[in-house]
C-alpha cells in the first residue's frame, strides 16, 4: 500500500491536472526530440552499414585503384597467376530506374561464391528452370538481366520477368528482372541492383575496368596477406574492408553530432521546464510539507518523497516521449537521409529501426533530468522548519537573496566555456560542450537581469498604465522564483533561434558570395552521374557562340588514411579569379598549379590536416604514392573537407583517366546563355542525358540544396521553442493558481475580468519582452561560437558573420508573441476568478 | 422608514448550494433593512451563511430568489459586469485575512481602488495621505505588506476599503486573525472611521465585543435572521 504521505503528495498533483499534464508534456517532448534524432541518425547509419556489409559480404580486404579503378587484367593476373582464389571483381556505380536512385553492383557469379551469399538465395522465375543453375545461365548468356531485393522490386513495381529501363551514365539501357532476393536474406540489399559484371561495365561505360577486387583472407593468415600485398599490381592498394566502410560513414559524423547537440538543446530547455514544474509543485505544497514535517516526517523522508515523485513523473513522461520520439523519428529520418544523400553518401532507408540503446538513452535522460530538476527544490523544501510553511514572500526573499551568487556562478561558467574553447584545439565535442556551458552560465545570469529590468521599468509602467500596469511588472519580480525559470527557458530557446538564424544567414551569405565568385562560366553542363561522352564534349565545344570551355572532373583517391576528393580542372586563365586563394600570391600560385606537380588545398582540408601554402602532401596515384607541393589554400564551402584542386595536366601525369564530368561554357558577349542551354539540350537529346543550366540557375539550385539541408535544423529549433512555450504556459498557470486569492480580491475590489485578464496579459507580454531582450546577447554570442568554433571544427569552414537586425527584431517579437499566446488561457482563468474566494479563509 | 434613508434592503432572499445530490438552503427568504449610517453586527455559527449574505450585498454573488437593493440599486437586476462596477464604486470590503496585494506597497494598495474609480492622481495622493494618517500608518506608506504586522495589515485594508468613500462597508471577521490587543485597536478605528463618515457597515463576527460596538446585532440561524439587540447611539 502506498504510504499516506505519498498519497497526500500525489493527490496534490492529481488535483492539478493541467500542471501535471504540462510537466509530462514538457519532459516528453524533450525526450522525444532526443530519441527521434538518435533513432534517425542511428537508422541512417545502420542502413548504410547494413548495405555496405551486404555489398562487402565476406570480403576482409579490397584491392582498389585510382579514380578509374582497377584494370580487369590486374584481376586476371591476381587470380590466375598469383593464385588468389578467394577474390571477386566488383563494378559499382549509381543508376536510376524510373526516377529511383539505385546502387548498381556488377559481380562475377563464378567468383562470388566465396565472398557473397545473397546471389545463391535469389529466386528466379519459376518457369525458368531450377534454382541457381537457371540464374547462372541467365546471368551468363543474357545481357541486361538483373536481380534485386523483393522489397525493392515491389517498390519499383517489378516482378520477375519484367523488362524496364535503366538510366546509367546519362544513357538508357534495356534491362530485365531475372530474380529477386527474398525478404529475410535481403537485409541491406534494398535499392541495390545486381547484374553480371559485363552488363555493369557496359552500363557505366567502364569497359575493361573494375571498381575494386574483393578479397577474403582467413583471420590471422598473415602470410596470405603478405603474399597478396607483394603481388599487387602497380597503382593499386590493399585496404581493410571494414576500415573503408568506417571512413565513409565517418564523413557524416560531424553532421550527426551537430544534430545530436540540437536535440540536447531541446532537452536542456526541457530541463528548465521540469525544474519549473517540480519547483512549483514543491512550493505550492509548502503548507502540506510544513504539516508533514510537523507530524514527524524526516528531512530524508521528505527528500525521498519528492525525488520518488519526480522519478515517477520522469518515467511516465519518458515513456510518452519514447512513443512520440519513434513517431517523430520517422519524420526526421526522411530529412536526415535526404541531407546525407545531398551531402555525403547514398543511403536508402525508409523506416526507423528501433534501437533499444536509443530508447534507453531517452529514458535515462528523461528520468535523470526530472531528478536533477527536482533535487534543488527538494533540498530547499527539506530546509523548511516543521512548525510552519514558509510564506511566499519569505520564499521570494530567499530567491532574490541568492541572485548575486547565482549570477556569479553563471559568470564563472561562461568564463569556463571560453577557456574550454581556447584549450580544446579542434575538438568538436569540446566546442559543443562549451556552447552548453555558455547557455547554462548565461541562464544563471538572467534572473538578476529580470530583477533589475523589472525594477527599472516599474515606474515607467505605472506612468503608462497606472497601478495595474505596475502590478503586472512588479508581479514578475515578486514571483521571480516562478517567473524567472520560465523567462530563462524562453530566453534560451529564443537565443538558440537567434544563434542558429544568424549562423545560417551568415553561412548562406558567404556561400552565395562564394558561388558568385566561383561560378565564372556562363553555362554549365555535365553528366547526371558518371562522365560525359567525349564526342558530345567536342560537339558542345564547337557550338557557335561558345568561346571557351573549362572542364571538371571529380575523382576520389583513397589510401589507408581515408578518401580524398580531387577536383580536376582545365580552365582558361580568365576564370582563375573564381578561386579565392587565401595564403599565396595568385601570380605565383597559378603557374605552379598549371605547370608543376602543385595543388591547391581547400580551406577545410588545410584546417583539418594542418597544411598550407609551402607544405607538401602525399597522394595515392596510379603510379604509387606521390608528393605534391601545396601552392595555395583556396576558399571552399564544399561539404567534403577533403577537397584538393588539381590541374588537368597534373592529373593526366599521375592518373590513367581522361574522363570529364562537366563543362563550363564561356560565351561570346552577344550570346544569350538561355539560347546555348537550349542548344546543348537539343544536342544531347538521345545521345546522353545531361544537366544544363545557366550560371544563375546553378546558383539558385545550389542555394536551394543549401536551404534544404537546414530544414531539419528548423524543425529542431521549432520543437525547442515548443518546449519553451509549454514552460511559459505552465508557469503562468501555476502563478495564476498561486495568486487566485489575490486576483479574487482584485475582482472583489471592482476590477472587471477584462482588467484582471489584461493585467496577466501585460505581465506575460513583459515576460516575453524581457526573455526576448535577454536572449539577444546570448543569441549573438551563440552565433559567433557556432560560426567561429563549431562550424570551423565540424567542417573547417570560415564564415563571415553578419548580424541582420531583422533577425533580432523578429526574435524579440516572437518571444513576446509566444509569451502572449501562452498567457491567454491563464489570463482568461484569472479573469474568471470568483471574488467570493477572497472572502474564504485559507 | 423612509426609502432614502435605507442603505441596504433585502426582500425574500434565498440562496441554495448544491452538494452532490443534496441541496442545501443557506439563506431562506431573508428580509432586512439597514439604514444609512447604521452599523450592524451579523452573528451566527460557522457555515450559517454570514459570508454568503455579505457576498450577496456586495454584489459578488446573486440570490436564487428575492431582491437585494443597496444604495437604491437593485443588484439582482444587474449583469455581472454591472455588479462589478457597482461594487467598485459603492462597496468597501475588509477581510479576515487582509487580502492586500503583496506586490504593491501600502500607499499603492490604497491607490489601486482610487485608480479603479478614476480619482485624479493629485486628489488620490491627498486622500491616501489622510487615510494612512487616520489609520496610524503615515510612516509606512512605502512598506510592503509582508513586513507589516497583522494589525497593521488590517489597518491598511481598512484604509483601502474607505478610500473611495463607499456607501456600504462589509467586513468579514475583520479581527479573526488578530490578537486581542490588535483586534481592539482595529475595531475601535474601524468603528470611528465608519461613524465619522456616516458609512453603513455590516460586519460578520463571532465576537461579543464586536457586536457590542454595533447599533444592531442580527443572528443568522437555519437560514433565517433574528434581531437580538437594537440600540440607538
Amino acid at each position: 500500500m502506498i504510504p499516506a504521505t505519498y498519497r497526500a503528495s500525489f493527490s496534490y498533483l492529481l488535483r492539478h491536472p493541467w500542471q501535471l499534464a504540462l510537466s509530462l508534456i514538457g519532459i516528453a517532448v524533450g525526450v522525444a526530440v532526443i530519441v527521434a534524432v538518435d533513432l534517425a541518425n542511428a537508422s541512417a547509419r545502420k542502413a548504410f552499414l547494413m548495405s555496405m556489409d551486404a555489398i562487402t559480404g565476406e570480403a576482409t580486404h579490397q584491392v582498389i585503384g585510382g579514380p578509374r579503378g582497377v584494370s580487369e587484367s590486374a584481376y586476371a593476373r591476381l587470380r590466375v597467376e598469383q593464385g588468389v582464389r578467394m577474390s571477386a571483381p566488383v563494378v559499382e556505380g549509381t543508376i536510376s530506374v524510373d526516377g529511383t536512385s539505385l546502387t548498381l553492383l556488377g559481380v562475377d557469379l563464378f567468383a562470388e561464391q566465396d565472398i557473397r551469399s545473397f546471389t545463391r538465395e535469389a529466386q528466379p522465375d519459376a518457369s525458368a528452370g531450377s534454382g541457381s543453375s537457371s540464374l547462372f545461365t541467365g546471368f551468363l548468356v543474357t545481357p541486361g538481366v538483373a536481380m534485386t531485393s523483393a522489397s525493392t522490386a515491389e517498390q519499383l513495381g517489378l516482378t520477375v520477368g519484367d523488362t524496364f529501363e535503366v538510366l546509367a551514365d546519362g544513357r538508357t539501357h534495356p534491362a530485365k528482372l531475372l530474380a529477386t532476393i527474398p525478404g529475410e536474406s535481403s537485409g541491406g540489399l534494398d535499392f541495390l541492383l545486381i547484374t553480371d559484371i559485363a552488363t555493369a561495365q557496359e552500363w557505366l561505360d567502364q569497359a575493361g575496368w573494375l571498381s575494386r577486387i574483393d578479397v577474403r583472407i582467413e583471420d590471422g593468415d598473415a602470410a596470405a596477406l603478405e603474399k597478396l600485398r607483394s603481388a599487387l599490381p602497380d597503382g593499386t592498394q590493399l585496404l581493410a574492408a571494414a576500415g573503408r566502410t568506417r571512413s565513409t560513414a565517418e564523413m557524416s559524423k560531424a553532421f550527426m553530432t551537430n544534430l545530436t547537440a540540437m536535440s540536447l538543446l531541446a532537452l536542456l530547455v526541457g530541463l528548465f521546464l521540469i525544474f519549473n514544474s517540480v519547483n512549483f509543485s514543491v512550493l505550492q505544497r509548502r503548507n502540506l510539507i510544513g504539516v508533514l514535517r510537523a507530524l514527524g516526517l524526516t528531512r530524508r523522508q521528505l527528500l525521498a518523497m519528492i525525488l520518488v515523485e519526480a522519478g515517477i513523473l520522469g518515467a511516465v513522461a519518458s515513456g510518452l516521449g519514447l512513443m512520440l520520439g519513434i513517431a517523430l523519428g520517422e519524420q526526421l529520418l526522411e530529412l536526415v537521409s535526404r541531407t546525407i544523400n545531398d551531402l555525403y553518401f547514398r543511403v536508402s532507408v525508409t523506416s526507423v529501426s528501433i534501437e533499444s540503446f536509443s530508447l534507453l538513452k531517452g529514458m535515462v535522460a528523461g528520468i535523470g533530468v526530472a531528478l536533477v530538476a527536482a533535487a534543488f527544490p527538494a533540498i530547499e523544501a527539506t530546509s523548511y522548519q516543521p512548525r510552519l510553511a514558509l510564506t511566499r514572500s519569505s520564499l521570494e526573499r530567499r530567491a532574490r537573496h541568492i541572485l548575486p551568487a547565482l549570477t556569479l556562478i553563471g559568470f564563472l561558467t561562461m568564463v569556463a566555456a571560453v577557456l574550454l574553447i581556447l584549450i580544446s584545439g579542434t575538438s568538436l565535442v569540446a566546442g559543443l560542450a562549451a556552447v552548453f556551458l555558455l547557455i547554462l552560465g548565461f541562464a544563471l545570469c538572467v534572473p538578476l537581469f529580470v530583477s533589475f529590468a523589472s525594477t527599472l521599468t516599474a515606474p515607467l509602467a505605472e506612468r503608462l498604465g497606472g497601478t495595474t500596469a505596475r502590478m503586472a511588472v512588479a508581479g514578475i519580480t515578486s514571483g521571480l522564483s516562478r517567473t524567472g525559470v520560465a523567462i530563462v527557458a524562453l530566453a534560451v530557446a529564443v537565443s538558440a533561434t537567434i544563434g542558429v538564424s544568424i549562423m545560417v544567414d551568415s553561412f548562406r551569405g558567404s556561400v552565395s558570395t562564394w558561388l558568385e565568385q566561383t561560378l565564372q562560366a556562363d553555362v554549365y553542363t555535365g553528366a547526371l552521374r558518371g562522365s560525359m561522352d567525349p564526342e558530345l564534349i567536342e560537339a558542345i565545344r564547337n557550338l557557335e557562340g561558345v568561346e571557351d570551355v573549362s572542364t571538371r572532373k571529380r575523382a576520389w583517391v583513397e589510401d589507408a588514411n581515408g578518401r580524398t576528393q580531387l577536383r580536376v580542372f582545365a580552365m582558361p586563365p580568365e576564370s582563375y579569379v573564381g578561386a579565392e586563394l587565401l595564403d599565396a600570391d595568385p601570380a605565383d600560385a597559378w603557374p605552379a598549379w598549371e605547370a608543376r606537380d602543385a595543388v591547391f588545398v581547400s580551406e577545410p582540408y588545410a584546417y583539418q590536416n594542418s597544411v598550407g601554402a609551402g607544405d607538401t602532401i602525399t597522394l595515392p596515384t596510379d603510379h604509387g604514392p606521390r608528393d605534391f607541393a601545396v601552392a595555395a589554400t583556396f576558399q571552399s564551402y564544399d561539404i567534403n573537407a577533403s577537397g584538393i584542386m588539381m590541374s588537368r595536366k597534373t592529373y593526366a601525369r599521375h592518373y590513367l583517366d581522361d574522363t570529364i564530368d562537366s563543362l563550363g561554357l564561356y560565351l561570346a558577349s552577344a550570346v544569350e546563355a538561355d539560347a546555348i542551354v537550349t542548344q546543348v539540350e537539343e544536342l544531347s537529346a538521345g545521345w546522353q542525358r545531361l544537366y544544363v543550366g545557366s550560371n544563375a540557375n546553378l546558383q539558385r539550385e545550389s542555394l536551394r540544396i543549401f536551404d534544404r539541408t537546414f530544414v531539419i535544423t528548423d524543425v529542431l529549433y521549432w520543437l525547442t521553442l515548443g518546449v519553451a512555450f509549454i514552460g511559459i504556459l505552465s508557469a503562468m498557470l501555476a502563478l495564476q493558481l498561486e495568486r487566485a486569492r489575490e486576483f479574487a480580491t482584485l475582482r472583489a475590489l471592482g476590477m472587471t475580468p477584462t482588467q484582471v485578464g489584461g493585467m496577466i496579459t501585460a505581465q506575460t507580454g513583459i515576460i516575453g519582452f524581457l526573455s526576448g531582450i535577454a536572449s539577444l546577447p546570448l543569441g549573438v554570442v551563440m552565433a559567433y561560437v557556432l560560426i567561429k568554433v563549431i562550424n570551423r571544427r565540424a567542417f573547417g569552414w570560415q564564415i563571415d558573420m553578419t548580424v541582420a537586425p531583422d533577425i533580432l527584431a523578429v526574435s524579440v517579437a516572437f518571444a513576446v508573441g509566444a509569451a502572449l499566446l501562452a498567457g491567454l488561457y491563464p489570463a482568461y482563468r484569472a479573469g474568471q476568478s470568483q471574488p467570493a474566494i477572497a472572502m474564504r479563509e485559507e | 422608514m423612509s426609502e432614502t434613508l435605507t442603505s441596504i434592503q433585502l426582500r425574500g432572499i434565498t440562496r441554495r448550494f448544491r452538494e452532490g445530490e443534496r441541496e442545501h438552503i443557506v439563506l431562506d427568504g431573508i428580509d432586512l433593512d439597514i439604514r444609512q449610517g447604521e452599523t450592524v453586527a451579523l452573528r451566527g455559527r460557522s457555515g450559517s451563511g454570514k459570508s454568503t449574505l455579505l457576498n450577496l450585498i456586495g454584489g459578488i454573488d446573486a440570490p436564487d430568489a428575492g431582491s437585494v437593493t443597496v444604495a437604491g440599486m437593485d443588484l439582482t437586476r444587474l449583469s455581472e459586469r454591472e455588479r462589478t462596477l457597482f461594487r467598485r464604486r459603492h462597496i468597501g470590503f475588509v477581510y479576515q485575512s487582509f487580502n492586500l496585494v503583496p506586490t504593491l506597497n501600502v500607499a499603492d494598495n490604497v491607490r489601486l481602488v482610487l485608480e479603479l474609480n478614476k480619482v485624479p492622481a493629485a486628489q488620490a495622493s491627498t486622500r491616501i495621505d489622510a487615510l494612512l494618517a487616520a489609520v496610524g500608518l503615515a510612516d509606512r506608506a512605502e512598506s510592503y505588506p509582508d513586513v507589516l504586522s497583522g494589525g497593521e495589515q488590517q489597518r491598511v485594508a481598512i484604509a483601502r476599503a474607505l478610500a473611495h468613500e463607499p456607501a456600504v462597508m462589509l467586513a468579514d471577521e475583520p479581527t479573526g486573525n488578530l490578537d486581542d490587543v490588535s483586534a481592539e485597536g482595529v475595531l475601535k478605528l474601524l468603528d470611528k472611521l465608519v461613524r465619522d463618515r456616516s458609512h453603513t457597515m455590516l460586519i460578520a463576527t463571532h465576537s461579543q465585543y464586536v457586536a457590542s460596538l454595533c447599533d444592531r446585532v442580527l443572528e443568522l440561524h437555519n437560514g433565517r435572521l433574528e434581531e437580538t439587540t437594537s440600540r440607538s447611539r
